[in-house]
């Protein structure tokens, strides 16, 4: 599976969570939740499907504080189709090579780079703020204390890395200019992935499979 | 759109994402997830803030699966900063904070039937404990379920306001004066308009 | 012929009074590397991004003067600029040092096979190959600077302006970006460093030039690091300031090399 395009992957992954709320419950949500957790339990029981199970149980048990029995199945298992599945999505699809995908599609680098950029930044941006929290805890941060306490110390930390990621942007910009970066610009693709007739057949497939559901949804209640 | 505004808005959508660690560190009940979204927003314009919003519900989702459908809040947040940064409410926190109160219930308001549809009122944990609350009190299931959005974004969009314009005082005026809207939002005229 | 020429150019950064750059001229010819010295506030950081064409173009501001470069735009057969915050020219969009590279070269538009050769040629000259495959978030200072240089010789630049390029390196990689500078000079490209590395420009640089206070003050061949103004700025080499501090006497030795020739004298 993780050799199949991008593109087919995250349709597989809206298809089945759009199927789980426009078929009936609680059937629908049974075999769309079922697919979800067999591609899981497929591409690692360990490493996609205890991540996704866990992920689930938590909303499981507040449902049932919530709701009554057949409510929390019906919303329950379309909760679990879409986590499983995104999950799924995540641990098989590595980012590059969704950007590959998106600019061989020919999208221009703008939205690739938006989506790329943000991924990679959270965990340098992760590490600095945990940075700024130990260097502040040793200047005698400490968390405890009144509201007013506990604002001003999340102020202390927050401040200095958002203006320390305002301070890099005019360097980014000009790192990205100089490499002769251009917005909206097509750009080679390294590796493209391969995208064959079957797969372009399967994606379309499945909109149609969505679109003929959410029809027949509609006739069967009106 | 010029290199430099599209530089800020994978860097303002890592501000929203990372700064979960500095709240962790203060042991507050906040998510200040759409800073980045009100920073770009303040700096750059709705366009800016849009994206910046739609980059961090996709990223967050990688993280956390249930966020996507919250989207919607995050663009309802851009264009509310947006109308607030130009009746220059950043100026100062005294009108920074209630402007934050109120986009707190507009969110909560937008969240509210996002949650009740998608995930039957059961959000990330803090949410749906106040949620069962709600309903504890007696309230009818929406009911208790705007309640719990309420208090959960009640504040944190306040404090989320006020960071923003702690951070646009904060910036130099050589580097806010690079950014279209920086000056405008804290009420210094001149530069104003899309560079 | 020139390929970069400044006539007289000043600049002033966006919201400020004071220029960062005052009625500065200078020309540099294919194939020459050109050294800016000076201290903190001297310009010569400002003047490399006016030579890249990114002030004002990108960072804002106002120009005067004329800059005039032949050749084509960014990147190939154009100019590229290294930064000295190896961490802020990360492109974001690569999760390999291979592909982090080929950054450039794939903005351009090259064919694969043109951009994976240029790419193998910069590893090599960086002596990085063996980081290929890694994430550049996990690479030390030294090793992203060396990735960031890559990056713009993978793009075959006419014109190659360094600001501090050896800021995050051991001497080793030092001496490795400078065998560099030279090896890209041998092939025709101009290159413009700014550098507080003094000891190594004897070296490596055709020209000196010595900014202060954002105006040129002096052009000249590399023995100008061994004269009395510049010891007196700081920016002598080490080997003529201790020459001058020991009181041996005018002209000073610029290297070790010479200093041994005039004391066997």
């Amino acid at each position: 599976m993780s050799r199949r395009h991008p593109f087919t992957l995250l349709a597989l992954v809206a298809a089945l969570t759009a199927l789980a709320w426009i078929l009936p419950a609680p059937a629908g949500g049974l075999g769309t939740a079922a697919a979800a957790l067999a591609l899981a339990a497929a591409a690692g029981p360990r490493r996609v499907l205890v991540p996704a199970l866990v992920t689930a149980a938590p909303f499981w048990l507040f449902l049932l504080l919530l709701h009554d029995v057949p409510s929390t199945i019906a919303i329950g298992l379309r909760l679990t189709t879409m986590i499983a599945s995104v999950v799924w999505v995540g641990a098989l699809l590595p980012p590059g090579r969704l950007v590959e995908a998106m600019v061989a599609a020919g999208w221009g680098v703008t939205a690739a780079y938006l989506f790329a950029a943000a991924l990679s930044a959270v965990p340098l941006l992760k590490a600095r703020a945990q940075r700024i929290v130990d260097a502040q805890r040793c200047r005698g941060l400490s968390p405890r204390g009144g509201l007013g306490r506990r604002l001003r110390a999340l102020r202390a930390l927050a401040l200095p890395l958002v203006l320390s990621v305002l301070h890099e942007v005019d360097e980014r910009a000009l790192a990205l200019e100089t490499r002769g970066f251009v917005p909206g610009a097509r750009r080679t693709p390294l590796a493209p992935p391969r995208d064959g007739t079957g797969e372009r057949a399967a994606r379309w497939l499945l909109l149609v499979a969505c679109g003929a559901a959410l029809a027949w949804r509609i006739a069967w209640r009106g | 759109m010029s290199v430099r505004l599209l530089v800020l808005i994978p860097a303002a959508a890592a501000i929203s994402l990372a700064l979960s660690a500095a709240v962790d560190a203060v042991a507050l009940p906040l998510f200040l997830d759409t800073t980045g979204t009100v920073l770009a927003t303040a700096l750059a314009g709705p366009g800016a803030g849009i994206a910046t919003g739609v980059v961090t519900s996709a990223v967050n989702t990688l993280r956390n699966p249930t966020f996507w459908p919250f989207v919607v809040v995050q663009i309802i947040v851009a264009l509310y900063a947006w109308l607030a940064a130009r009746a220059g409410l950043f100026r100062s926190l005294k009108t920074a904070v209630p402007a934050g109160l109120g986009l707190g219930v507009l969110a909560a308001a937008t969240s509210t039937p996002i949650s009740y549809v998608v995930f039957g009122c059961t959000t990330t944990g803090g949410i749906a404990l106040t949620t069962a609350l709600g309903r504890a009190l007696g309230l009818p299931p929406l009911g208790a379920c705007f309640f719990g959005s309420f208090v959960a974004d009640f504040g944190d969009k306040a404090v989320t306001f006020a960071l923003v314009t702690s951070v646009l005082h904060a910036l130099p005026r050589r580097t806010a004066a690079r950014f279209p809207w920086a000056l405008r939002a804290v009420g210094i005229a001149g530069s104003a308009g899309p560079a | 012929m020139a390929r970069l020429t400044l006539e007289r150019v000043s600049f002033w950064y966006p919201a400020t009074e004071r220029p960062a750059l005052r009625d500065a001229s200078l020309a540099v010819a294919p194939g020459e590397v050109v050294a800016l010295v000076g201290n903190v506030g001297a310009g010569a950081s400002t003047l490399l991004l006016v030579a890249a064409d990114l002030a004002p173009r990108v960072v804002g501001g106002m120009i005067k003067g004329t800059v005039d470069f032949r050749g084509r735009g960014n990147g190939e057969g154009g100019r590229g600029i290294v930064l000295p915050t190896p961490w802020t020219q990360l492109s974001g969009m690569a999760f390999t040092v291979r592909d982090e590279v080929a950054f450039g070269p794939a903005n351009l538009g090259w064919p694969r096979e043109r951009i994976a050769g240029a790419v193998d040629r910069a590893l090599d000259a960086l002596g990085i190959g063996a980081l290929a495959a890694r994430d550049p978030a996990t690479l030390s200072g030294g090793e992203l600077q060396r990735v960031v240089i890559a990056g713009i010789v993978a793009m075959e630049p006419a014109l190659v302006l360094l600001d501090e390029p050896t800021a995050e390196l051991d001497p080793e990689g030092a001496g490795l970006v400078w065998r560099l500078v030279r090896a890209l000079a041998g092939d025709g490209c101009s290159v413009v460093v700014a550098t507080s590395d003094l000891n190594a420009l004897p070296e490596v640089a055709h020209r000196i030039v010595w900014m202060e206070d954002g105006a040129v003050r002096r052009i000249g061949d590399p023995a100008l690091l061994a004269e009395n103004a510049l010891c007196e700025a700081g920016l002598a080499t080490t080997v003529a300031d201790v020459w001058r501090t020991a009181r041996l006497g005018a002209p000073y030795p610029l290297t070790v090399a010479q200093a041994e020739e005039r004391w066997r004298q």
